[in-house]
């Protein structure tokens, strides 16, 4: 028997767990526009994992930062949710460098 | 310098499962008269990978599988969540698939439109703004 996998994928439902979490809280207090600073420390995680030779440690950073780049495809969502109501709105965000630049990129959504 | 590929792997596995899970989930959903029936087979086939991931001893498959059978128990969870967003209208409701035409009957929440079809302006809308904002009526 190899436990790893299962070890794994337990740890996975955590990590996609407390995505759900950051989402929600992060759209809240910082707002759908730093989508492209959560997608590039997704990607950064990544590539860092490639170079980790611990096994766990390189799976957990491959898994968090595959977790931030799909949470960074959910945060456009979750301003609308917030903005209809179902969710609290608040509308003293803390905005990231250059909003102003990527307000005017397509924001992702899968 | 040798690159460890066990992270890529978990990453590509956990992108890839909850991607084809979100999108899955909702499109089955939309269609099928029962969720007891998709619900019943996602778990299924998320058992069996969990079981082929515990039997091979290549770690690279083992990871694989593990994180894909875990996503695919919690998308066997998913069918019943998603059915709870139909009956409050916070998904869009299949007037064509009779168990949501029976939501729209009973729950006053239930509706066709996709709320969520639309870029965020910045501030609160009403619940009629809200509309205005996915119709442009």
């Amino acid at each position: 028997m190899n436990f790893f996998g299962f070890a794994l994928g337990i740890s996975t439902l955590f990590i996609i767990g407390l995505g759900f979490i950051w989402v929600i809280r992060g759209e809240r207090y910082f707002g759908y526009l730093w989508w492209p600073y959560v997608m590039g420390l997704g990607i950064l995680l990544i590539v860092i994992s490639l170079f980790v030779h611990h096994l766990w440690i390189s799976a957990l950073l491959g898994v968090f930062g595959a977790s931030l780049l799909w949470g960074s495809t959910e945060l456009k969502e979750q301003a609308v949710r917030a903005e209809i109501g179902w969710y609290p709105f608040n509308d003293k965000k803390i905005l990231p460098p250059l909003a102003r630049i990527i307000r005017k990129w397509k924001a992702p959504h899968l | 310098m040798s690159l460890n590929f066990i992270g890529l792997v978990s990453a590509l596995a956990t992108f890839l499962s909850i991607w084809f899970g979100h999108v899955a989930v909702r499109k089955i959903e939309f269609i099928s008269p029962t969720i007891w029936l998709p619900s019943t087979l996602f778990a299924l086939v998320g058992i069996v990978f969990e079981w082929l991931s515990l039997s091979t001893l290549n770690f690279l498959l083992s990871t694989a599988l593990g994180i894909i059978g875990i996503t695919l128990l919690w998308d066997a969870l998913e069918f019943t969540r998603q059915q709870n967003r139909i009956k409050k209208g916070h998904a869009p409701a299949n007037p064509d698939n009779p168990r949501h035409a029976r939501f729209m009957r009973e729950y006053a929440s239930a509706t066709t439109l996709d709320m969520l079809k639309r870029d965020p302006i910045g501030r609160s809308v009403s619940q009629t703004e809200a509309v205005r904002l996915i119709t442009g009526d």
